[in-house]
C-alpha cells in the first residue's frame, strides 16, 4: 500500500485494535447485569453516559476503551487486528438509546420498562463480547429499509 | 409502608434476574443460529431468482463476462463486510473467472428491499448464464468461500 492510499485510509476512517471494542462490550455485560440484579437505574444511568461518550465523543474517549489502552493492552500482546471505528461506535449510539429507556423506566416509576430496556442492551452486550457480532450494526439497514417503505 | 418498600425492592431486583436469565438465553439463542447461518449458501427458487436477476442487472451487473459472479451488498456500518470484500479482491486476483460487484445498500434501498436484503454482508453467486446460484447472508467462512469460488470458476486450489 503507497503513503498516498493509507492516508485516504486514515483520514476516511479511524482504526480501532479489534481487543478494544470486545473488552468494552464484557464490561458493558458485567455493568447491566449488576444493574438488573440490583435495579439500580442510577447504574443503568452511569452505563449511558458511558455509551454517550462513546458515540458522541469517538472510541478514543470511550472510557471503557481508555481502561483498555492504558491497563489491558500493555500486559497483551502487540495488535493483530484492526477495525474501522464506525460501527463499534453506531453500536454505542444504539446502547445509548435502550440504556436512556433503561434509565428513564427505573428512574421515574416503571422498573419493568427499565428492566426490560436494560436487558435488550445486555443482550447486545454480551451477544457482542462473545462472538463480536454487532446487534445494533445490523439494526441499521433493517431501520433504512423501513424508512424507504415509509416514504413510498 | 416501610413492608410494602421492601416488598417492592424484592420484586425489582426478581424482575431483573429474570431479565438477565432470559438476556443471556436469547444472546445463546441469537449465536447458535448466528453460527448456523452466517455465509450459508441458500437457492432461491428458479421464479424468484429470476426476478432478481433483473434487479441486479439494474445495478450494472453482468454475468455473462465471467464464470462466476459475486454481488455484495455492504453497509457503513458493518465490520465483517470488509473482511469479505478484501478477502473477495483477493480471490479475484488469483482467479481470473471471478467477477466482483460492490453494493452500497444504503444508497439502493429499492433494489435492497426487492431483493429482500436484510442483513450485511449479503452476497449473491451468478454464473454465466446469468442463473442465481445462490445466496448467503453474513460474513462466510473463508474456506467455504473459497471452495464455492473455486468450483465455479474451475481453479484449483
Amino acid at each position: 500500500m503507497t503513503a498516498q492510499s493509507s492516508s485516504v485510509v486514515a483520514r476516511h476512517e479511524r482504526m480501532v485494535d479489534v481487543r478494544g471494542p470486545r473488552f468494552g462490550a464484557w464490561v458493558t455485560t458485567v455493568v447491566l447485569a449488576v444493574a438488573l440484579l440490583t435495579g439500580s437505574g442510577w447504574l443503568v444511568a452511569a452505563q449511558a453516559v458511558v455509551f454517550a461518550v462513546g458515540a458522541l465523543g469517538g472510541l478514543r474517549y470511550a472510557p471503557y476503551g481508555v481502561v483498555f489502552r492504558f491497563l489491558v493492552a500493555p500486559r497483551l500482546g502487540p495488535v493483530r487486528e484492526r477495525e474501522p471505528e464506525a460501527p463499534p461506535r453506531f453500536a454505542q449510539l444504539v446502547g445509548l438509546l435502550f440504556a436512556v429507556i433503561g434509565t428513564l423506566g427505573y428512574l421515574f416509576g416503571s422498573p419493568v420498562t427499565g428492566a426490560v430496556a436494560t436487558g435488550l442492551a445486555l443482550v447486545a452486550a454480551v451477544l457482542n463480547a462473545a462472538t463480536g457480532f454487532c446487534l445494533g450494526c445490523e439494526l441499521y439497514l433493517i431501520i433504512r429499509r423501513a424508512q424507504t417503505a415509509r416514504a413510498s | 409502608m416501610h413492608l410494602c418498600g421492601i416488598r417492592l425492592r424484592a420484586g425489582m431486583s426478581g424482575v431483573g434476574a429474570v431479565v438477565v436469565a432470559v438476556a443471556l438465553a436469547v444472546a445463546g439463542g441469537a449465536a447458535w443460529w448466528l453460527r448456523t447461518r452466517d455465509g450459508a449458501v441458500r437457492s432461491p427458487g428458479s421464479e424468484e431468482g429470476g426476478q432478481m436477476q433483473a434487479v441486479l442487472r439494474r445495478l450494472g451487473v453482468r454475468p455473462a463476462e465471467a464464470d462466476l459472479t459475486v454481488v455484495q451488498f455492504s453497509t457503513a456500518f458493518c465490520g465483517p463486510c470488509r473482511a469479505t470484500r478484501a478477502r473477495l479482491q483477493h480471490l479475484q486476483s488469483t482467479r481470473p473467472g471471478l467477477a466482483y460487484v460492490h453494493v452500497d445498500a444504503e444508497s439502493h434501498l429499492d433494489e435492497v428491499r426487492e431483493l429482500d436484503v436484510r442483513r450485511t454482508p449479503t452476497l449473491f453467486y451468478l454464473d454465466r448464464d446469468g442463473e442465481l446460484v445462490g445466496r448467503s447472508s453474513g460474513a462466510p467462512r473463508p474456506e467455504e468461500l473459497t471452495a464455492l469460488v473455486d468450483a465455479h470458476t474451475g481453479a484449483r486450489s
